[in-house]
Order: C-alpha cells, then structure tokens, then sequence
C-alpha cells in the first residue's frame, strides 16, 4: 500500500510526520500546478467546483509516483464536498486506475465502528505497537497546529516587518525544511525552533500597515494555487492578512461540532446577517467579515471556486455589512480560467483604496 | 394584513401549504404573477451575477409584489427529511432577498425543518406571530395547510404516447413553463408523453439510492436520481431528459451520477439561463426525439 492524499494547503507536512510515524509508504503529490489543474480539468465533469479538479490533478501526479490508495475526507453537510468521493472514485475507476479509496467520514454518518474500520485500513499496513500509533497521531496534529500557527503569526506580522520580506523568508525556509525531516520528532523541534525565531524577527510596532482578512470557501482560502497565492502576494505589498479558516481549525470544528463548542464567536458575529448555517462554511464567511471589522482590520477579500453555493449566498449578504459598517469587502471567483493579469490588478487596486482610506483617515479628512 | 407570496422556487410544490396556512391566520394574500420577462429582468437586475436562473427569477417574484404587501413569506427550507438536506441558497434565500432588493417589507425569517409536525409547529408559531396573537388559530392553521399539502400530488404522466420520456430536475424547472419555455407543451407536440418522479414509487427511489456508496444528501437530487436511474434501467421509458440550471451545484453531481449508472440509455441534460434562447432549445429537443424514434 503506497498512501497519499490530495494537497490542502499545509496538510501535507502533517501527513508526512503521520506516515512517517507509521511508518507507511506514501507519496505526497507534486505541489499543485498548472499541469494539475489542467489534468484534473480535462477529466473532471465541466460544472465540478475547482477543488474536485485540482483534486483529481493531485491524484493523477501521485499515481504516476506509484499511489494506490487515497485518503479522503468527506463530510457530509449540504454541499457537494461531501460528494466528492463517491464521483471522484468513479472517475478514478472510468480512467482506468485501481485506486483505493479511504473515506474518512463524521462517525454519524457511517457509524463509529466503520470509521475505525477504516482507520484500520490505514494503520494496518503499520507494523508499529498500537502506543506508537497512537504517538504518530497525537505528532501530527501538533505538527497541523505547529504549522498554522506559524504561517498565521508570520502573515499578520509582515506588515510591522523592519526588513521587507523577512517573515515570507522565514516562512518558506520552515516549509522546506520540514519536509526534509526524517521523523516527527526532528520535525517538532524544527518547528517549535522556528516558532521561537518568530518572535526574534525585528518588527516595528509604530508602523500602520494596511491589514486584510482572508474569507470565503475553505479550500480556495487554504489551497495557495487555487487563489494564485494571493497571501504570498499580499506579503510582498507589506500587507498584514489573517485567516481563520486553516487545517487545524477545519479538524478542531469537524470534531468539535457534535458538542457544539466550536466557533462561538464567529456564530455570535453573524447573527445579525445570517443566523443560520446554511452549508459549507458561509456563516463563518459572515461572521469573519463582522469579526475583521470590529478587530480593526481595513478590509476583507472573499475568495470562492466559480458555482460555489454557499459561498454565492454569502456574496450577496457582504454588500450589506460592507454598507452599514462602512467596511470595504473585495469578492475574487477564481476557476480554471482566472487570468494572472487581471487578478492582480484587482488585488492591486484593492490594496490602492485601502490606503487611501487609510491616510484619508489620518490626515483627518 | 396583506401577505405576499412570491410564486418562484418551491411554490409549485408547496402552494397549498403556504397558501392555506396564511389564509387560515385570517390574512389577504397577494402572489406574485406567473413568470413572465418583467420578472426575469427584474431578478437579473436585483441577484448577485453568480447565482443560478430560479433564485434570480425569485428576486424578481419578490420585487414585483414587494410594495404591494406588509409582509413577504419567503419559506427557508432548512431540511425536509432526517440527515438529509436541500441547496445553500435555500437556507439562507431570506438573507439573499433582503440583502440585495431594497426597500423591503418585513418578510418571515423562521426556519422549516419539515421532518415532523413538532418541528413545523415551531415554524409556524414565529411566523404565525407576525399575522395573528391567536395561537389555537395558528394551530388549526398550520393543521388545515398540512392537510391541504397532503392531498397535493403534482407531477406529470401523460398517456397514450407512442414514444416516452421521462422528465427529471429541481421542480421549479420542470414546472415552470416560462423557465423551461413550454418544454412539456413541446414534448407532446412531436408525440412524446412525459412522466416524472412523483410517479415513481418510494421504495424504487430508495432501493436506487442505496446502491450509492454514501447516500446522497440532497432530498430533491435523492429523488431526480432514483428516479432517472430506474427509468433507465427498466427501460420504462425510451429516454430522460433532465432540466437543469447553469451554476447549480447539485445538478453538476447528480447528473454526473446518473450518467454513471446509465450507460449509453438516452440522456439529455439542458442548461438554462437567462440568455438561452428558445429556438436553440427547440432544435436539441427535436434533434432528440429524431434519436430516439430511430433507436426505436
Ligand atoms: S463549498 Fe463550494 S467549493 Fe466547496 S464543495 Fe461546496 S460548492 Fe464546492
Ligand atoms: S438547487 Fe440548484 S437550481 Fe436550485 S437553488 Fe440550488 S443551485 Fe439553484
């Protein structure tokens, strides 16, 4: 059994540190590109969302590296995620690959029993003792939430940077160390090590910087190619971004949610504009544009895959937080056609008039 | 009290319900006019771009009655059976409305979780409060509605066709003739009689959809799906044709799955929005049913 998975932003480093706590083979797809997408395009049914394609691009490259087994997380929730294995396994099948599909699923929906069954499948091919499984495990989340950590102190403080480009340095050496880790445990101590490094970069705390909240549907706002990497972008304009929406949280909220502890805040911000959750992650998307404004931020950019239902009936409910809070809020649909030029240009701008505003402000006018 | 009721999306399946319960509580309702191009400027003018031809002729349903009314009902449809769901843009359809048409009128907010009387009964006391104080009136109202949706079968089974298709989609594309531009009318016109899944039985839909590896999730997708693949497979009708809408999620999967489990049984998917133009239309459906009579 050769593992592997489709890419979501800083997931495959955690991956890597499970697999190589269980000692599993596994492939990690090429990063995704553009040979992905159009692989993944050709293949994937017209309507699909982008994440399905790009997806299917990952397998396609993982397979040529000798993969034979997917692990998948579906959750089932009123949007086509949840839908995704079962079309996904079909097309795999159609194309002529004998993949291996491991489901990974809310207990609800397959039963808890079937879930470890599945598990199983996975730690079962791991010849180590069932403590060392359970550390491998326990590992890898710490390196999910490691990670994150990381990247989200390093976005929000590049706006404050003595030294332009020092975090986004900082940021990719991490990366690219870690994946030339043997074991979790070097991982670990390479990632607490960059941790502490963090809090070493000269800052200055007197700068205002402009600073942005990255909202919107999950897999674009986490999958940097999907949004042509639109944070890298916004670090080299010395924006500060955030984003809540990351693996960890993703894991902390699939868990989480049977208890109904999760996301309080953001639940309570959007209240006022979307009571309810509707599917997919759009509440959310409400309530972090409500959230941004009232931390200060200067504006929000919403990122969804064209056809992206949940996050359609987000869009139309931004333009009325953006009216009554005074509160600039930029929308990017991005599909396989995105032009690079013009995307920029908009981001560009958008960063333009937030500064405007800004010394707007300042100046007192 | 003047309650409007917009006549897009789900009205055609849920008319008696909504109907009934607001003429109960003792209100005057008002519909809005079946869709027409007024209705369908006015919904293109007033929707985000992105979203699908129903929701956007919706807003133009909401627009054309909105200053005539106190109130709008706009249903938000949140589940209609246990662990199973309907489209984003139903759940959050009040929130779309008011945020993209102005000048509102108050429109009712409650969610309908449709599983059991209990779970109505709560629909029915918030939005039931906007009209009248009277609980026991909104009890009776809410049982009378009930009891009127009960009796509403819908649906379409022509007879004494030679050929047959069978006719499969969300139901607000399948009977709305503006939409769907006489499709059914068409259809009779060559000589072919049309079914739908209303026909079907139940337990056909559900032997289908179990097959799935995950059950689907979507109650309308759950029963175009078992509906279609038991057509084709029975061969109960000489071909399925599948009316759909461009940017619809749901639609994109199931006609995926259904291609899947349908070979090469005659299948024709139409996309629609506001810029399809009907002579185009007319030459697909021809061109099909050429197909089919020479497959015969
Ligand atoms: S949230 Fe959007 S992108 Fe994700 S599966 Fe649903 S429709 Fe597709
Ligand atoms: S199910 Fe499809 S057609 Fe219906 S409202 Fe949702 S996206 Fe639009």
């Amino acid at each position: 059994m050769k593992v592997t998975f489709p890419h979501m932003g800083n997931i495959y480093i955690a991956a890597k540190a499970l697999m190589d706590g269980l000692g599993v083979e596994y492939v990690i797809p090429p990063f995704t590109n553009k040979a992905a997408l159009e692989i993944g395009s050709l293949h994937s049914p017209e309507e699909i969302c982008l994440p399905f394609k790009i997806m299917i691009g990952n397998y396609m490259q993982a397979i040529e590296q000798g993969a034979d087994t997917v692990i998948l997380t579906g959750s089932c929730g009123p949007c086509r995620f949840g839908e995704y294995c079962e079309m996904q396994m079909n097309l795999m099948k159609r194309l002529g690959h004998n993949l291996d599909f491991i489901v990974l699923d809310v207990p609800l929906d397959i039963g808890a029993k079937e879930l470890l069954n599945r598990i199983g499948k996975v730690s079962g091919a791991s010849t180590k003792t069932k403590a060392q499984k359970l550390k491998a495990a326990v590992d890898a989340f710490k390196v999910m939430h490691l990670i994150d950590d990381i990247e989200a102190k390093a976005r929000f403080l590049t706006g404050y940077e003595a030294t332009k480009g020092a975090f986004k340095r900082l940021l990719n050496s991490c990366k690219a160390e870690a994946m030339n880790c043997k074991t979790p445990e070097e991982m670990l101590k390479l990632l607490y090590d960059y941790r502490s490094r963090l809090d070493k970069v000269k800052t200055d705390k007197n700068k205002k910087p402009i600073k942005i909240a990255i909202i919107g549907e999950i897999y674009t706002i986490i999958e940097p190619f999907s949004n042509l990497y639109i944070e890298d972008k916004l670090m080299d304009y010395g924006v500060s971004t955030k984003k809540t929406l990351t693996p960890s949280w993703w894991y902390k909220n699939l868990v989480l949610s049977p208890l109904k502890l999760n996301q309080l805040e953001i639940k309570r911000k959007a209240r006022d504009y979307l009571p309810l959750g509707i599917g997919g992650h759009a509440r959310e998307c409400i309530g972090e544009a409500v959230l941004a404004h009232d931390e200060g931020f200067d504006g929000a950019i919403q990122i969804f895959p064209m056809g992206c239902m949940p996050e359609i009936v987000s869009k139309a409910i931004l333009p009325k937080i953006s009216r009554e809070k005074d509160f600039p809020i930029m929308t990017l649909v991005v599909d396989e056609m995105t032009g690079e030029a013009g995307y920029v240009t908009r981001i560009e701008a958008f960063v333009d008039l937030l500064e405007r505003r800004k010394n707007n402000v300042l100046s007192g006018c | 009290m003047i309650v409007g009721i917009p006549k897009g999306l789900l009205y055609c399946r849920y008319q008696s319900f909504l109907d009934t319960f607001f003429y109960e509580l003792g209100a005057e309702i008002i519909t809005s006019p079946d869709t027409n191009k007024e209705i369908l400027n006015a919904g293109v003018k007033y929707c985000i771009d992105e979203a699908c031809l129903p929701v956007k002729i919706y807003h133009g349903h909401v627009a054309s009655i909105k200053d005539k009314c106190d109130m709008i009902a706009i249903p938000r449809i949140m589940q209609l059976r246990e662990r199973e769901f309907i489209c984003p843009k139903f759940c959050g359809l009040p929130e779309m409305v008011v945020s993209s048409i102005p000048d509102m009128p108050r429109t009712t907010m409650a969610p309908i979780y449709a599983m059991s009387k209990d779970r109505l009964y709560a629909w029915a006391k918030k939005t039931g409060s906007m009209v009248t104080h009277d609980t026991g009136r909104i009890k009776r109202a809410l049982d009378s509605a009930i009891h009127e949706q009960q009796r509403f079968k819908g649906g379409i089974k022509d007879e004494g066709f030679r050929l047959n298709i069978a006719l499969t989609g969300h139901p607000y594309n399948l009977y709305d003739s503006f939409i769907n531009m006489n499709i059914v009318k068409k259809l009779n016109k060559l000589g072919v009689g049309v079914i739908t899944e209303e026909y079907a039985d139940e337990s056909i839909i559900d032997d289908q959809v179990k097959k799935l590896y995950k059950k689907p999730f979507w109650s309308f997708a759950r029963n175009s799906y078992g509906f279609a693949v038991h057509s084709a497979q029975s061969k109960a009708v000489d071909g399925i044709i599948y009316i759909s809408s461009f940017a619809c999620g749901i639609d994109s999967v199931v006609i995926e799955l259904i291609k899947d489990k349908t070979d090469d049984f005659p299948f024709m998917v139409i996309k629609l929005d506001e810029h399809t133009g009907e002579a185009g239309l007319d030459t697909r459906v021809e061109a099909f049913v050429d197909m089919l009579e020479r497959t015969r």
